[in-house]
């Protein structure tokens, strides 16, 4: 039989690793709003936020504050390289859909095996920002992790909120995402935004690889996994939404929680798959809704 | 490619020689040769055969799977438990392997294939993962990570392929028959259908077009021709291991369908071969075979998005033929 505060404890992380896939959702959506494309490459940000970090602390020495600090923009970079390179061009050209999430895709795999090449195929961890803990709440224990992956995400939400609120980049991408051609006409430097959101897409999955991994570990073939689990906490939210998407994350990262104590650790993937078709199944007209009104 | 009304056939009818007679070459030299050649050829046939299958499913009704690969293991490890742990019949097990994965698809699709676009990329997606992860899981079935080993080769009663050499030329002919099936359906009722659904949704639902219905139908075929193939590779190597039928299987398969020519009926086949041949010209660049997969790809999604096809149709074109689609 099952003990109430193991399934607790299990919810309460759950949650933890559902506010990072929350956060690798709203990657996605920052870049599909702006582009219209769902960018497979999304969790290879998530592995090279890690991997990124563990290199700076370890080869370089650098303290956890500085090491972070390069990372993020680091990433950020990547990403838009991936969108200058690859993505503008196709955009440009007119390519089939499935063309554009194919070439991600191939970055993805390029990526992973780069940092084979490069780091290494061992899995990577670091310690915890604070060291510690664990706060014990009657029958449950919460690490201090859990803690700063809490006040971290929430604070991203609402500093994304109000960057695309009230700054005037954040308003100049959301005219791209309402249309293209007419924010381009009112003289909004479309390419750049595409840029932009890039970034912004590629530091979240950074930061979300950087808090995720002293709980869990890192390596090179980390980001599939976070990618999906990603992709599906934005779908359950509705795609769009940055709260939705965190809704969606901590559905399913207390569902794969669940699933992992009753059905063992390898159905971790399965588990998410069903929460999908699920979902799917439910609220089909919500979700392809969307979609059609194009 | 077969149906464009040939007013002016020289053009084409040069080119179709050429093509052959290239095949025929390529034929005689793997033949003669034999070696690790004739393995290449066997794993380049054996991807013609899933590549076909997938070419209905996306270059014909322009819909997308990521997860094809985990038909090709459904086929593979159906042959390897029932040929190796229950001394089935190669062919039986295959067709057994192919009908379980037809019953498969026609499950998953049933709920995934209302879905469109990125979202249906994403579960069919999630399906590769997920068969990858259960074939390591069911470890007492498809005896985990370490693979599973000791898979008879093709063969009828007594009667086995104990060469690579005969094992190709069955491949061979299977693949033919693959293809004739694919250029059946083309020109069919079906095909047509599929076509006009790979055009426009809309226009096909309002042409009467039973949209939902016709992509399941393509996808059951196409998870058939990939558990084929998955049942040649088991039956070829002789042994199968979860990783064989991994992600990159996925982004191979997708090469090949685009450097060959997506929605054409022997592009494809060509791309295989190519795609296959390739790394052999690219030895000594062992760890960075992948980058160079991927970054080729990229290159040619970006660049020459229908692939060699293209080329083909600059050679045939000339006369006042329309242009491929």
């Amino acid at each position: 039989m099952i003990d109430t505060s193991i399934i607790l404890q299990a919810v309460i992380d759950g949650a933890g690793v559902g506010l990072i896939y929350g956060l690798v959702g709203i990657g996605y959506c920052v870049i599909y709003n702006a582009t219209g494309i769902v960018n497979f490459a999304q969790g290879v940000f998530v592995m090279l936020g890690g991997m990124l970090t563990y290199t700076l602390l370890t080869s370089l020495g650098l303290p956890m504050i500085v090491a972070v600090a390069i990372a993020i923009p680091l990433v950020g970079v990547v990403g838009v390289v991936i969108e200058w390179f690859i993505v503008k061009p196709m955009l440009v050209r007119n390519s089939p859909m499935f063309a554009i999430i194919l070439a991600t895709l191939a970055v993805q795999i390029m990526i992973e095996r780069i940092t084979i090449m490069t780091a290494g195929d061992q899995p990577r961890t670091f310690h915890e920002f604070t060291a510690g803990g664990p706060l014990r709440l009657g029958p449950v224990a919460v690490g201090y992790q859990l803690i700063w992956v809490l006040v971290c995400s929430v604070g991203l939400v609402l500093l994304l909120t109000l960057f695309f609120k009230y700054t005037r980049i954040g308003n100049a991408v959301r005219a791209c995402a309402q249309n293209r051609d007419a924010a381009a006409l009112l003289g909004i430097p479309v390419a750049r935004m595409l840029a932009v959101s890039f970034a912004l897409s590629a530091a979240l999955g950074a930061i979300a690889g950087i808090l995720i991994t002293p709980s869990q570990y890192t390596a090179f073939n980390v980001g599939v996994p976070f990618g999906v689990s990603g992709f599906i906490a934005a779908i359950v939210g509705g795609f769009g939404s940055a709260s939705g998407a965190f809704v969606g994350g901590i559905v399913l990262g207390v569902a794969q929680a669940v699933a992992i104590i009753i059905f063992g650790a390898g159905y971790k993937t399965v588990a998410a798959l069903a929460v999908l078709l699920l979902v799917l199944l439910l609220f089909p007209s919500g979700l392809l809704g969307k979609r059609s009104e194009k | 490619m077969t149906l464009r009304s040939t007013i002016s056939a020289k053009p084409q009818v040069w080119a179709t020689a050429l093509a052959i007679a290239v095949a025929v070459a390529l034929l005689a030299y793997v033949f003669g040769r034999g070696g690790y050649v004739v393995t290449v050829m066997g794993f380049a046939v054996i991807y013609g055969v899933f590549v076909t299958g997938l070419n209905l499913f996306m270059g014909y009704a322009g819909q997308a799977s990521f997860g094809q690969n985990a038909f090709a293991a459904l086929g593979g490890y159906g042959t390897a438990v029932l040929c190796a742990d229950y001394g089935l019949e190669p062919i039986v097990a295959l067709v057994l392997s192919a009908t379980l994965s037809a019953v498969i698809a026609l499950i998953v699709g049933y709920p995934t294939l209302r879905l469109r676009g990125h979202y249906l990329a994403m579960a069919t997606f999630a399906l590769g993962l997920i068969t990858y992860e259960l074939s390591i899981e069911q470890s007492g079935l498809t005896r985990g990570f370490m693979g599973f080993s000791g898979i008879p080769p093709l063969g009828l009663g007594r009667f086995q392929l104990l060469s690579e050499r005969a094992q190709l030329a069955v491949f061979i002919l299977i693949m033919l028959l693959g293809v004739w099936v694919a250029r059946r359906l083309r020109g069919s009722r079906f095909g047509r259908a599929l076509l006009a659904i790979g055009e426009s949704e809309p226009a096909a639902n309002a042409l009467g077009i039973q949209v939902f219905r016709y992509k399941l139908v393509a996808f059951v075929i196409a998870a058939v021709y990939a558990s084929v193939a998955g049942s040649m590779f088991a039956h070829f190597v002789g042994y199968i291991s979860p990783e064989v039928f991994g992600l990159s299987m996925v982004t191979l398969s997708f090469t090949m369908l685009y450097v060959g020519g997506i929605g054409t009926l022997w592009g494809p086949i060509a791309g295989a071969v190519l795609v296959s041949f390739l790394p052999q010209l690219l030895r000594g660049f062992r760890d960075m075979q992948d980058i160079i997969y991927c970054l080729a790809l990229i290159v040619i999604l970006i660049f020459v998005p229908k692939g060699l096809a293209s080329l083909w149709s600059l050679a045939v074109r000339r006369s006042d033929v329309p242009a491929e689609r």
